[in-house]
């Protein structure tokens, strides 16, 4: 999981060579690496690769701070999506 | 009334007393009555304030260059004035069900609304900070479209008016405005991460996202700038408008609303959809082209011709002309109310 969000990151939302590679514990924000529309892209990414709804409850810098805290709070989507599928 | 400090004091009371009691009065007037008194008042603007009358006249003429008269710089300087008092009783015609504005704007290519919003991805109508653009916006969702807009509510973010203020314009201007788009404005700003997420939502419900695409970008969008041909010139502005399109799939419509030559008619203009596929700079520059072309046939209508200090921010003028901005005490309607980007005298985002 954390390879393909990071691989996604890398080529498509960083805009600056330099922040170059992009680390599970690198700061999204901080970085600048994501901002409003960038943020769009990567949740629609993660909706169509993961099979969830993000929704705007979830919009939150915490989700969002480094790979690590996406793949955590895709983690808390996991038994929905199993319930969805069951 | 000139332009010191005294000056603008009484420019600004003027303002106040515009906005909160005759525009009200002139918007229930026949029209033909309420619009003619507006551009009077636009006239007398004109003729007292000299400095800004000077900045909009050197705007055009470095701007547009040898393409412009100095006979048609005055006639559109005079209108500019003009245009920025109608905007108030459009707003004003705006109350209740929009319909004593909409009697008065004809709508073409409508069609082209319908057709985008049958599709079923939304449709994002852009526009420029031209003509009555904010009453276009509204006007549509009085017509029954569901409109929710990208963009700032300028006196929420000038730096140094009071609370009291704040109502006032939101009162006058804001909330006439408001109450007839489906959702409260999306309001970029440096921190707010949810805006284009926001907006995915409103297209993703299959409703109208209507945005200005020819604001100066904020320091925490420079990154994400393209240079566009605008004018003649080069722009430095911001393609999100693209970026969205590309990831929500929603197609873009260019809209503009501009005046007859009698003052109170109007015609909202919307185009086919735009193509956006492809390079995002060389999409965004069709968008561009649009307002440009917009602006180029009628000029009066553009509202940061009094601006030069948002001119140069989008790279349209250089630093010789960055003259000192007049500062204002309230957010004035006529000095491009609710443009979507906060002036130079607003405070440094935190």
């Amino acid at each position: 999981m954390e390879t393909v969000i990071i691989d996604y990151i890398s080529q498509e939302l960083v805009r600056d060579p330099a922040l170059l590679p992009v680390a599970d514990e690198t700061s999204l924000l901080e970085s600048g690496i994501l901002d409003s529309l960038s943020l769009l892209q990567l949740v629609v990414f993660l909706e169509g690769r993961f099979g969830i709804t993000v929704g705007d409850a979830d919009l939150l810098p915490e989700h969002f701070e480094s790979v690590n805290t996406i793949c955590a709070y895709l983690r808390t989507r996991e038994p929905e999506k199993q319930a969805a599928h069951g | 009334m000139g332009d010191g400090p005294a000056g603008r004091l009484l420019r600004n009371l003027e303002g106040v007393v515009y906005w909160a009691a005759a525009a009200p009065v002139l918007g229930r007037m026949p029209a033909a009555l309420g619009y003619r008194i507006a551009c009077w008042r636009g006239d007398w603007l004109s003729a007292r304030q000299p400095a800004r009358r000077a900045e909009i006249a050197g705007n055009l003429q470095s701007i547009l260059g040898d393409d412009v008269s100095r006979s048609a710089v005055r006639q559109v300087t005079r209108d500019w004035f003009r245009l920025a008092s109608c905007d108030a009783v459009d707003v004003k015609r705006l109350r209740h069900s929009g319909r004593a504005l909409q009697r008065l704007v004809e709508i073409r290519g409508r069609e082209h609304l319908d057709a985008a919003l049958g599709a079923g991805k939304g449709v994002i109508l852009c526009s420029g900070h031209f003509g009555s653009y904010d009453c276009a916006f509204s006007m549509l969702g009085a017509s029954g479209y569901p409109v929710t807009t990208i963009g700032r509510w300028q006196h929420n973010y000038t730096a140094g008016i009071s609370a009291a203020e704040r109502r006032f314009w939101d009162k006058v201007q804001a909330r006439p405005l408001r109450r007839h788009r489906t959702r409260p404005n999306i309001e970029p700003w440096p921190g707010r991460l949810d805006v284009a997420t926001r907006a995915a939502a409103v297209l993703r419900a299959n409703e109208v996202l209507t945005i200005v695409i020819d604001a100066p970008p904020l320091d925490c969008d420079k990154a994400r700038t393209v240079e566009v041909p605008f004018l003649g010139r080069e722009a430095t502005l911001v393609p999100g408008v693209v970026t969205l399109a590309q990831v929500t799939g929603a197609p873009v419509l260019m809209g503009f609303l501009y005046r007859s030559a009698d003052y109170r008619h109007q015609v909202l203009e919307i185009s086919a959809p735009v193509p956006v596929e492809g390079d995002k700079a060389a999409a965004f520059s069709r968008c561009t082209a649009e307002v440009s072309a917009a602006i180029s046939a009628r000029p009066a209508h553009w509202r940061y011709w009094a601006s030069t200090i948002d001119l140069a921010s989008l790279g349209l003028v250089g630093a010789e002309r960055d003259a000192p901005r007049l500062p204002e005490l309230l957010p004035l309607p006529d000095d491009g109310l609710l443009t979507d980007r906060p002036k130079g005298s607003l405070a440094a985002p935190g």
